[in-house]
């Protein structure tokens, strides 16, 4: 930041170019992001604390909340394990085909949600390619898990790519120091490897866990939007406000948004403090 | 292979009885001393050659350097003997067990990597406790361990600091207590000293030396640096380009450097092209006598006379010191204070040979034309004493002859120019 201005210095006199940019960037973020972002907790909160209160402890809104935190809790611990492992994989054995894993992983971050959604229907679903062959009771297709397994879907490549370039810029060196030493692989991993990759761990879980909760598109189609069953957090919102029921859809609408921001912070400044060298 | 080296050409001036003798002893010895040696190693990256046929031996308690210009194959000869790389061809053997298909981690080396990889995520005295825990060690055990440790790099009071704390240097002995704590079979350091100023240098050298000393592991050195390989190594392994050239002490590489390359990688050396004849090395004009040392090549052969440049004597007067062979006359073209010596070139007459009768023996030799530039440059160092004595200034003439010298097989094209002098430490 210092050394920006720094460099900015030899500019004389007054500079013209800099507030006019500065003035269309506030411009632009005003009605783009801070504004929509404000009303949602002016609304929210202007018929008082007490109804915001009632909307938000309502069973529905609860349950819808609780869903989202289970189903993308699991969702960011399997991100988190298989990222390791892919990524370790991936990044240390060099084998046939190696980039085109990298790609397929990579792949659903360019995938549209809802397409997403509907491709694991086309598979999972009661008459889909490989859900067809499954009995009733394995029917995963609008239960929770089917939301864990969209969300996976969804945030895999988020968590991967956190881990992958982390293992592919780390010093090679503290591994061979420590086989050479007589550690073990999983002694090397677990002493050397993990803590190091410790902030990426973090960063990663936090993104799939932020990108998980918000989930829309691919969720509301595999999980069949079943108040008190499969109906998660944003699924809520939609639903309430398509029955005209703005306040209980703002009262969740808010507390996604405050996850958000919690999130959003912890990555912004504790990398820092998570990447101590 | 130690008692080959001991054996090969000892060079002119010692006997080939001391020869023999040295090569004897050496053979009888050499089976219980290796600690650690390479043999035959050869390694390709994909298609290009790194390592060629490279053997050599570690004797117990000796520090050997392995000494070779950017790229010559050191890192991965290092590589190779932890583990951490697998030879193409080529066997790497530790206290006489062959470990060539060892993991790295049961190889016991101990590597101490150019930029020390400490531990990041742990204090000192978990780094240097690190090989003593995943042994699965009692605490207690591993806690006396560390502490005696620390007290050998003198580390007491930086125990409790991470990595990034601490200086080059502390890293450094923080990196060599660490294997020090498993008791390694030899220390490897890649480039020990690379990312530390020169004084640092100097002193981290001598200190790891008496270090060395102490716990009397033997060790291999990588460096490029020719005066840190004098002073490091009990024994030096010149490479280059993926081929040792010599291995020897460090007299023995300086004094009786086996090749061109070694000759002028180590120190300055001047280099004359001759021919040898009769006992002697003819050079143009000149011609001087070679004895032994040019018995080994057949009457006529191609051969370079090889000499450095503190190894020249030059006299005004044409009265030559007691075992110094005269070479020609020259005349003296530049001269420098350089500190501790006085550094000249003189330009050998090297050309015509016009011996008149009646003249001094100083003038034996002239050129007989007023172009300077004919002949051919050497470098001449002076020490202070010497230069205190008899001052030369430019344009003096001056008798030349040499107290050591070296011939050396000539291999290069005979299109080469007649002779040409190298300084690689300037
Ligand atoms: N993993 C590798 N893949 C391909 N080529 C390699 C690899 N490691 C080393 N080389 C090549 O092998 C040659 C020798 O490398 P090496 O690192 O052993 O040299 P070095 O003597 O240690 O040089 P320096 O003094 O610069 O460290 C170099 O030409 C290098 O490019
Ligand atoms: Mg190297």
């Amino acid at each position: 930041m210092s050394s920006a201005i720094a460099t900015m210095r030899h500019v004389r006199g007054f500079d013209v170019v800099k507030p006019f940019s500065l003035g269309m960037v506030i411009l632009l973020m005003l009605p783009l992001v801070l504004l929509p972002l404000a009303s949602i907790f002016i609304f929210g909160t202007s018929k008082g604390l007490g109804s915001f209160w009632a909307a938000l402890t309502a069973p529905e809104a609860v349950f819808a909340l609780k869903l989202s935190v289970v189903t993308s809790f699991y969702a960011t611990l399997f991100n988190v394990l298989f990222g390791l492992l892919a990524a370790y994989v991936l990044s240390r054995y060099m084998f046939l085909g190696r980039t085109a894993i990298i790609v397929i992983i990579s792949l659903p971050t360019a995938i549209p949600t809802a397409v997403a959604g509907f491709a694991l229907l086309l598979l999972w679903g009661k008459y889909g390619l490989i859900g067809r062959f499954l009995p009733p009771d394995l029917q995963i297709m609008f239960t929770p898990y089917a939301i864990i397994l969209a969300n996976i879907f969804v945030t895999f490549p988020l968590a991967f790519g956190v881990l992958m370039s982390v293992f592919e810029t780390m010093d090679r060196s503290l591994e061979e120091a420590s086989a050479t030493i007589g550690a073990t692989r999983w002694q090397t991993f677990w002493h050397v490897t993990l803590p190091s990759l410790r902030g990426a761990i973090v960063t990663g879980a936090l993104l799939t866990f932020a990108r998980a909760i918000g989930e829309f598109g691919s969720t509301i189609l595999v999980s069949g939007n079943l108040a008190m069953s499969t109906q998660t957090a944003p699924l809520y919102i939609f639903s309430k406000f398509n029955e005209g029921q703005v306040e209980a859809a703002n009262a969740v609408a808010i507390v996604l948004a405050l996850f958000s921001f919690v999130i959003f912070f912890i990555l912004f400044f504790a990398r820092d403090w998570l990447e101590v060298k | 292979m130690m008692p080959k080296q001991a054996a090969d050409d000892r060079g002119f001036v010692e006997s080939a009885a001391a020869g023999a003798d040295g090569a004897a002893r050496a053979q009888e010895t050499a089976e219980v001393e290796v600690a650690a040696s390479v043999r035959a190693l050869s390694k390709s990256f994909k298609k290009t050659r790194v390592l060629e046929d490279v053997s050599f031996d570690v004797g117990v308690g000796e520090a050997l350097v392995l000494l070779g210009a950017s790229g010559s194959g050191k890192t991965t000869i290092l590589r190779i003997i932890a583990g951490l790389e697998q030879p193409d061809s080529g066997s790497v053997i530790l206290h006489g067990r062959d470990v060539t298909d060892l993991p790295a981690r049961e190889r016991g080396v101990g590597v101490i990597f150019q930029s020390y990889a400490l531990f990041p995520r742990m204090t000192v005295q978990e780094n240097i406790g690190y090989g003593l825990r995943i042994r699965g060690r009692r605490r207690r055990e591993v806690k006396e361990k560390v502490k005696s440790l620390l007290e050998l790099v003198h580390l007491e009071e930086h125990r409790k600091k991470y990595p990034h704390q601490l200086s080059g240097g502390q890293q450094q002995r923080v990196a060599i207590a660490r294997t020090l704590a498993y008791q390694p079979q030899v220390l490897l350091f890649d480039e020990p000293f690379g990312a530390l100023d020169a004084q640092t240098r100097v002193r981290l050298r001598r200190e790891i030396r008496a270090l060395l000393r102490e716990v009397n592991v033997p060790a291999i050195f990588i460096t490029h640096d020719q005066e840190e390989a004098l002073e490091l190594g009990d024994r030096i392994a010149v490479l280059h380009a993926g081929h040792l050239e010599q291995v020897g002490t460090p007299e023995e590489v300086y004094n009786r450097p086996e090749t061109e390359y070694v000759a002028t990688f180590l120190g300055a050396a001047n280099l004359l092209l001759g021919v040898a004849a009769g006992g002697r090395v003819e050079l143009g004009t000149a011609s001087i006598e070679a004895g032994a040392e040019s018995a080994r090549f057949r009457e006529g052969q191609s051969v370079k006379l090889v000499f450095r440049p503190e190894d020249v004597h030059l006299s005004l007067t044409g009265a030559l010191p007691e075992g110094c062979r005269r070479l020609t006359n020259g005349v003296i073209e530049e001269k420098h204070f350089v500190g501790a010596y006085e550094r000249l070139t003189v330009r050998l007459d090297l050309v015509a040979r016009l011996p008149s009768a009646g003249e001094p023996p100083l003038y034996e030799v002239t050129i007989n034309t007023p172009e300077t530039s004919l002949g051919v440059p050497i470098f001449v160092t002076r020490p202070k004493p010497e230069v205190s004595a008899t001052a030369l200034k430019v344009g003096d003439r001056v008798a030349v002859c040499l107290t050591a010298f070296r011939v050396l097989p000539n291999f290069a094209l005979a299109s080469e120019r007649a002779s040409r002098t190298l300084d690689t430490q300037k």
